[in-house]
């Protein structure tokens, strides 16, 4: 095969996305390189396909997204098992969430944009996979359950504790 | 839900849709030529079967005909040579027949152990390779 130079442009012309869809799924640039490179290489393997496919993005974000969820998978036992150990005597989930995005605030000495996004990576597995699936990949409630394997109840709980640790970030203007 | 998890919904959802894209490491596009050009180089026997070199296809079927056909038709003595003389009979009453599974167990092994080698030094290889 001869399509390493073509596929370099195509990767070129992706990585943006790939990348962004990858980190904020998996919260972390490590893993998210892993992933966006075994989405690069298995739409090498499909290159023939994809060249001149005008679906290759919606592809490569539907396969990233899937390399991604089943990069998690083998966390996620783990995942629901702690969202759902929530008790009254446990320390208050809110408090627990409340410190993280405060440590994700002082240890940013960026603007505010800078400081949501790093918020937003350190919010737990169980709040930042629903919530960038619905902000940032556009996927419904009913589709994150099924895609997550979990009720739609708990998908909405989920995403509305993790929009209320990123609501004390949200400025004046955003309210408007 | 309420006017305000809606508001909320619409809040958050506008914050972040203002946030650029994350910047992607310089790395990723070696990375990513560099596995494609290890996948590109893999050694054939880690490739679909069709994708192997001919003589290594052909090699490959004689056993595993061999194989299946012993596994549906294990031959039965020859009539000739079991009508020559009684000894030969009873050798092969004896001795080749009861040890036929077996060694058709031996041969399935064997194979097995080739395949699992071979998956072990292409693993440590590549690995390695994958390192450097």
């Amino acid at each position: 095969m001869t399509n390493a130079e073509p596929f370099e442009a195509f990767v070129r012309r992706y990585q943006d996305m790939v990348f962004a869809t990858a980190v904020r799924l998996l919260g972390n640039p490590a893993d998210a390189e892993d992933a966006a490179q075994t989405t690069f290489l298995r739409a090498f393997q499909h290159y023939a396909q994809l060249a001149a496919s005008p679906s290759a993005g919606a592809w490569l974000k539907t396969t990233v997204r899937n390399v991604c969820l089943n990069h998690l998978t083998r966390y996620r036992a783990r995942w629901r098992l702690f969202s759902e150990l929530e008790t009254g005597e446990t320390p208050r989930y809110e408090d627990v969430l409340e410190s993280r995005v405060s440590r994700a605030l002082e240890t940013e000495h960026a603007d505010g944009v800078e400081q949501l996004e790093h918020a937003v990576r350190s919010l737990p597995d169980h709040q930042r996979i629903p919530l960038v699936l619905f902000h940032f990949e556009e996927l419904s409630y009913d589709d994150i359950a099924r895609t997550l394997r979990v009720s739609l109840g708990k998908v909405k709980t989920d995403i509305h504790r993790g929009r209320e640790a990123l609501r004390r970030l949200l400025t004046e203007d955003d309210a408007d | 839900m309420t006017p305000t998890d809606d508001d909320l919904e619409a809040r958050v959802d506008r914050a972040l849709r203002r946030l650029p894209q994350p910047h992607t490491p310089p790395t990723l596009l070696p990375r990513v030529m560099a596995a494609v050009d290890a996948w590109q180089h893999r050694p054939w026997y880690t490739r679909a079967w069709f994708a192997w070199p001919l003589a290594w296809r052909v090699i490959s079927i004689v056993p595993c005909a061999l194989l299946v056909y012993f596994a549906w038709h294990v031959p039965p003595p020859p009539a000739q040579v079991v009508a020559a003389t009684s000894a030969t009979r009873v050798l092969w009453d004896l001795v080749i027949a009861p040890l036929l599974p077996y060694l058709l167990a031996i041969v399935l092994l064997m194979g097995l152990a080739c395949v699992v080698f071979g998956l072990a030094l292409n693993y440590v290889l590549l690995e390695r390779a994958e390192q450097r």
